[in-house]
């Protein structure tokens, strides 16, 4: 089995295009998925791969906001994208009327690897890390590559609704307060899981990842792990160097990858966690 | 002065009107909306997403002798109006501009002028020297001011140091050399004059603020180390603009105004506080576009004022 690897991140690809709401979908509890027509970066967009989203006209709040593309519909020309509110710029978003026009400049960054079957991919998404696996999952399926799928949230409000994702999954959740699945954090049960899988896909805060790397690292036979990393953006196409992300060069020297050119999908193995794990989180802010 | 497309007499223009910027030593802008160092790399990242072509200069990122990794993350956090860097120099070293990235700026239209940092005088003036004669650099940008490298010496601040920095890179090239002030200086005006005086041909100002910002979940400031990083955006714009204004009284050379410019408002407003040209920095990352967007708009102004040359707009009291 050869996957085919994603493409690199090649600037040529984005575009800044302007976004028109075509509506604001309430999620479970607290998440929404905002809809906006946008032809010129949905035709383009992969899955794993995030746009940068204007959050109003600015000069407060200044900088835009990287969001995965949680689903890409090339026909309808539209995008959609999952989010919970943290902040000033993701309570514009979700404050969204239909007929809204948001800058969106993307499609950025390098995405994941859509195996070749025959496969099993399990995609592993704590909390608001759901938002790319609508697009990956539709991917995967229209190739014949089988899915698994494992949530986990704090409670059953905030799990992403399987079938929205838009593809036959073997679904598994851990909920933290026990309201749904397995009473705990997704890691609990995720050991079992990869005896299944060919290939493992995650998204989620970098200290779940980190845990989930290192439960694959363990197991036997070896599984591919990708995984998509965050970091504080000030451009989100590789030119004002603030994304960082430690990771390991090729003789295990540190090293240091831009997280919105390189990643934000990388192999895990590339990622130097224990340093990843001892920077502040991103959104301490 | 050189002849350059888009010059005198170019279509949108009243008859007369003269777009470009004399910097000194032969060098002239075709416009006077540029790129600030650090926000468009070497001129190759942003594609279709900012052509180059019709910028009036590119101010490439900090470049140093030897590569540097940069410092540890997080390196940016966003402020009111405004956003703090760390990113500690970051660059593949003087050799890599010199043997791959030269040659593919000597067929562009745009001047590429370099901006040259380092650690101690030695360092600035080995990276000036490996520069001098490489077709495809129409000049330097001494950045004596950046706040951001552990140990490094603020040469920018003071008006000493810097007049010996500038003196000492002077005499290790033959090209035109813009000095890069600090707006951390006790007195701008005075680094000013003492660098002009050691032979700069023109200053640009003003690099980023040094700021802080806390986390209060955290009890401590986001950025690594001491906390600190350079402001820029909007929110310096009034700094930006009084430090021009005073340096603007200071000296004779060109002045290339910078700091929160994001619209040709902003930039028509250096201008009239004396600035001969500006750099479009942070406005970059959100509008990747945004520098032409500025200069369409300080053209069409000159169209409607039917202006003569850029000079016309300056206010009166600076002469
Ligand atoms: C590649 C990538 C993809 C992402 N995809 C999604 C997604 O699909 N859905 C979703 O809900 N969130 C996603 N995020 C996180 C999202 O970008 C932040 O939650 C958002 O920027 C917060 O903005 P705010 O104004 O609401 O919060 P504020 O806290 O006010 O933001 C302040 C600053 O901190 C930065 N910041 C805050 N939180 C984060 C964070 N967690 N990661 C990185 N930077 C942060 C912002 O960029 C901003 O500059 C993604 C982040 C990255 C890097
Ligand atoms: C991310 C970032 C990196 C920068 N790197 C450099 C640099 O390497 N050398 C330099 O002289 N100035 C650097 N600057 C400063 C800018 O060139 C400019 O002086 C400053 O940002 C103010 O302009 P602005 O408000 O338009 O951004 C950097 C600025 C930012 C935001
Ligand atoms: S966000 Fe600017 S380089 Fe990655």
């Amino acid at each position: 089995m050869t996957p085919t690897p994603p493409a690199p991140s090649d600037i040529a690809r984005a575009r800044c295009a302007t976004g028109v709401c075509l509506g604001v979908e309430g999620v479970g509890d607290d998440r929404v998925e905002v809809r906006l027509t946008c032809p010129e970066v949905a035709e383009l967009a992969r899955p794993g791969e995030f746009c940068q989203l204007q959050v109003g006209p600015g000069p407060v709040p200044l900088l835009r906001r990287p969001f995965s593309v949680c689903r890409a519909d090339p026909e309808g020309g539209v995008l959609a994208f999952y989010l919970g509110v943290v902040g000033e710029g993701t309570a514009r978003l979700a404050a969204l009327r239909r007929g809204d026009r948001v800058g969106v400049l993307g499609p950025l960054g390098r995405g994941f690897t859509v195996p070749d079957p025959p496969a099993t991919l399990l995609m592993v998404a704590g909390g608001l890390g759901a938002a790319p696996f609508p697009l990956l999952a539709q991917a995967c399926h229209r190739r014949g590559v089988a899915l698994a799928w494992l949530n986990g949230a704090a409670s059953a409000g905030r799990l992403y609704p399987a079938e929205r994702l838009g593809a036959p999954v073997a679904s598994h959740c851990a909920t933290e307060d026990g309201s749904r699945g397995a009473r705990g954090l997704l890691t609990d049960i995720l050991g079992p899981l990869l005896a299944t899988a060919d290939r493992v896909a995650a998204c989620g805060p970098n200290r779940m990842l980190a845990q989930v790397a290192s439960i694959v690292a363990e197991a036997t036979p070896r599984v591919p792990l990708e995984v998509s990393l965050e970091a504080p953006m000030g451009c989100g196409f590789g030119t004002c160097l603030g994304c960082a992300v430690p990771v390991r060069a090729g003789d295990g020297a540190r090293a240091l990858a831009l997280c919105c050119r390189t990643g934000p999908v990388m192999a895990a193995e590339r990622v130097d966690w224990s340093r990843l794990l001892a920077l502040p989180p991103a959104h301490a802010a | 002065m050189e002849t350059v497309s888009g010059g005198a007499g170019s279509p949108g223009h009243p008859v007369g009107f003269d777009p470009t910027v004399a910097i000194g030593r032969g060098l002239t802008l075709p416009n006077p909306v540029g790129v600030a160092s650090g926000t468009f790399g070497y001129g190759f990242d942003l594609g279709a997403l900012c052509p180059v072509d019709r910028l009036g200069a590119i101010f490439t990122k900090g470049t140093t002798l030897h590569p540097r990794p940069g410092n540890d993350p997080p390196r940016v956090a966003e402020t009111p109006a405004g956003m703090l860097n760390a990113i500690g120099l970051q660059n593949p070293g003087v050799e890599v501009v010199r043997r791959d990235y030269a040659p593919r700026w000597r067929d562009w239209a745009v001047p590429v002028l370099v901006n040259v940092a380092g650690g101690d005088i030695a360092e600035y003036v080995a990276v000036a020297r490996r520069l001098d004669g490489v077709a495809g650099v129409s000049g330097l940008e001494l950045n004596i001011s950046c706040p951001n490298v552990a140990g490094g010496l603020d040469f920018g601040i003071d008006p000493r140091p810097a007049a010996r920095c500038v003196a000492a890179v002077r005499a290790a090239t033959g090209l035109p050399l813009v000095v890069k002030l600090s707006p951390n200086a006790a007195d701008v005006a005075e680094v000013a004059r003492a660098v002009v005086g050691a032979g700069a041909d023109a200053v640009s100002l003003v690099n980023t603020v040094v700021g802080l910002k806390v986390s209060l979940a955290l009890g401590r400031p986001v950025l690594p180390g001491a906390g600190t990083g350079g402001l820029s955006g909007p929110a310096i714009k009034p700094i930006a603009l009084a430090q021009v204004a005073r340096v603007r009284r200071a000296v004779e050379v060109p002045v290339i105004g910078i700091g929160g410019i994001r619209t040709a408002t902003d930039a028509l407003e250096f201008m009239v506080v004396g600035a001969d040209a500006v750099q479009v920095g942070t406005a970059t990352f959100t509008t990747p576009r945004a520098a032409l967007d500025v200069l369409d708009g300080c053209q069409a102004h000159a169209e409607r004022h039917r202006l003569c040359a850029w000079r016309d707009l300056r206010w009166s009291a600076l002469g």
